[in-house]
């Protein structure tokens, strides 16, 4: 006879109710681990997607994920002489606000080197890629873009003309794929005021031309992307750009370990310690409620070891009782999470293999709370059923 | 028929330290009950009714003296009685004032559990489990929760969970308190005719007076120690008589 079961029929909406309280917390929990991958997952987006061997940045800095890179006009021709590289493509990123149907928009604008690169890597949802040098783009549909509509970037109108999903930048806000010089053109916008003052500087002084800012100008370009032949040798392509002194060259690899390790880090351990803290209140509350339900039952114990029922029977309860209120909640918890997050603002990575090691973790908390209540049942004595 | 006593207690003491002084909770106690007899045991509140219950049904260790159950000595002082679970549960059926029937399992269920605990497997512990609520006369409550169960119900219940396991002893502890007279006399009956029946030994702590004619013989407890017994009751039948008349009419 299956006792804990049966105790679970007669008390249905009790346990479920407890059930549903553990699944908030695995709802919780879920919500934790899937935001952390989903930073890094939103985080190592560009660098996984965009397909570049080696990274040519501004020398002496880390890249644009981790510092601001800004590379001459003409690295890319440069580096496209190098022996071993098969195609260079200039990478621009840059935070932009914007306004669109009387709405402040943010975005984070990049650069698609065209016609090199259309964004054919960019998978859509609606629309096509690049078909033009100029004025047209790609947004991600968090930015609040409709395909076909027309929005003014810097002084040009720009017309959507596809459409992606899921692709953000490290701080979540939705990609905006223009061309590469479209992208420079609209970060070096500058206004009337600081045109006249910049001729005014550049009179003065008798250095610059006339399209001069009085704001220091930086080439836009972050980086270069190079593409390797099949054949060629990385450690030789790379010395041989090294040697330049003014630029620094950085695998794919690198680029995702100066993100997560360093970049992210403080972020990442923070997400992970609440999670920590999340599956030990987990564990209490577990705990606390199966030790409550034991303490419950302590007349049935008593009576149960009374009649001669083996400790086995007595643990047997206890556990199954325990894992199903564990099992129902995280169940539970799965869904929710399921329906809940896909409505949050960042993205929330539910991983199967994550949902796997809360499993674990469940199946560990639920035997440490069974251990707590089984602790306590089998000191109970058979003549409490007198009391 | 059984050979000699199935109960015999010998000599048995249970003393509890309360401060500086000694508590003589029972005092060199010695009786037997023998297969078929229906004994009560009365006394006044603290005289030691429970704590001799609770020694003879290996519940509690004594501290001083010797159980013996069916002639094996079983219980002495420091006994590890955990370890005699399994002869407790083999040999001796306990009822007590409540039902203390588990809430979640119905009748049957509550019944079949003493099988199964005893690893008899589900299909024929329910059958008999049946069977011994159909000797109750609760066949038609087979289903129901203790919860639907009147307080006489559930102490048939728990009187058939007493008999699961075909114990030489049963064991009750003021089982008709919380029934009215009528039905404690039907539970007394019905131990009566278990011990006929069965050739059980019953030991019954009561202090209601309306059921004393049922027994075969009384045990009268005061301070811990046996001051009176009465001899075997010479109408028990006709008392037994009076008892199946009275739950025939309850029904």
């Amino acid at each position: 006879m299956n006792l804990g079961l049966k105790d679970v029929r007669h008390n249905l909406g009790r346990f479920t109710m407890t059930a549903a309280g553990v699944a908030f917390l695995v709802t919780a929990s879920i919500g934790m681990i899937g935001l952390y991958r989903g930073i890094v997952a939103d985080a190592l987006l560009v660098i996984e997607r965009i397909g570049a061997d080696l990274w040519v940045v501004q020398g002496g800095r880390s890249g644009p994920f981790s510092e601001s890179s800004a590379i001459a006009s003409g690295m890319d021709r440069r580096v496209a002489g190098v022996a071993g590289v098969a195609i260079v493509r200039r990478f621009v990123q840059i935070s932009q606000q914007f306004e669109h149907a009387g709405q402040s928009r943010r975005a984070s604008l990049t650069g698609l080197d065209y016609p090199l690169d259309n964004g054919a890597w960019v998978p859509l949802v609606a629309g096509r890629h690049l078909k033009s040098g100029h004025f047209e783009a790609i947004a991600d549909k968090s930015i609040g873009l409709a395909l076909g509509e027309r929005v003014r970037l810097g002084l040009d109108d720009f017309t959507i003309v596809g459409l992606t999903t899921g692709m953000v930048d490290m701080s979540g806000d939705g990609l905006l794929f223009v061309t590469v010089n479209d992208a420079a053109s609209i970060a070096q916008r500058r206004t009337s005021e600081e045109v006249l003052l910049a001729r005014s500087a550049a009179g003065r002084s008798n250095q610059g031309s006339l399209s001069s800012s009085s704001v220091a100008q930086d080439s836009k370009i972050a980086a270069a992307l190079v593409t390797l032949h099949p054949a060629a040798d990385v450690v030789t392509v790379r010395r041989a750009i090294m040697a330049w002194g003014d630029a620094n060259v950085l695998s794919r690899a690198e680029q995702q370990s100066l993100l997560l390790d360093q970049r992210l880090w403080r972020l990442r351990i923070q997400i992970l310690a609440f999670t920590a803290v999340l599956l030990v209140v987990m564990a209490i509350v577990i705990s606390l409620i199966i030790y409550m339900l034991t303490m419950e039952k302590r007349h049935q114990i008593a009576m149960l070891k009374l009649i001669g029922a083996r400790n086995r029977v007595i643990v047997l309860m206890i556990a199954e009782q325990a894992y199903l209120i564990g099992a129902g909640g995280l169940a539970l918890g799965l869904v929710l999470a399921n329906i809940i997050f896909p409505y949050f603002p960042r993205r929330v990575v539910i991983d199967p293999a994550d949902i796997a090691l809360l499993g674990v973790a469940m199946a560990l908390i639920c035997g440490f709370a069974s251990l707590l209540g089984i602790s306590r049942a089998l000191k109970v004595r058979a003549q409490e059923v007198l009391s | 028929m059984r050979a000699g006593p199935v109960l015999s207690v010998r000599d048995a003491s249970r003393h509890y330290i309360s401060g500086d002084s000694v508590v003589r909770a029972l005092d060199g106690v010695s009786f037997d009950i023998n297969p078929g007899e229906v004994v009560g045991i009365l006394g006044p509140s603290g005289s030691g009714k429970s704590t001799l219950l609770l020694i003879a049904g290996l519940l509690e260790p004594p501290t001083a003296g010797e159980v013996f159950i069916r002639g094996r000595c079983v219980s002495s002082v420091g006994a590890d009685l955990d370890s005699l679970r399994d002869f407790r549960r083999d040999n001796i059926g306990f009822v007590f004032q409540k039902a203390n029937l588990i809430p979640f399992l119905s009748a049957v269920e509550n019944v079949a559990l003493a099988l199964e605990i005893d690893d008899v497997p589900s299909r024929p512990a329910r059958a008999y489990a049946e069977h011994l609520l159909e000797s109750v006369d609760l066949t038609h409550r087979i289903d129901n929760l203790p919860t639907r169960l009147s307080g006489g119900e559930q102490q048939r219940v728990a009187v058939a969970r007493a008999l699961a396991n075909d114990p030489a002893l049963i064991l009750a502890d003021e089982p008709t308190a919380a029934l009215d007279s009528v039905r404690g006399r039907q539970v007394i009956g019905l131990f009566r005719q278990i011990a006929d029946t069965r050739q059980a030994a019953v030991a019954v702590v009561t202090h209601d007076p309306r059921v004393l004619d049922l027994f075969d013989r009384t045990m009268e407890l005061r301070d811990g120690r046996i001051v009176a017994e009465t001899p075997l009751s010479t109408d028990g039948n006709k008392s037994l008589q009076n008892a199946t008349a009275a739950q025939d009419h309850s029904q």
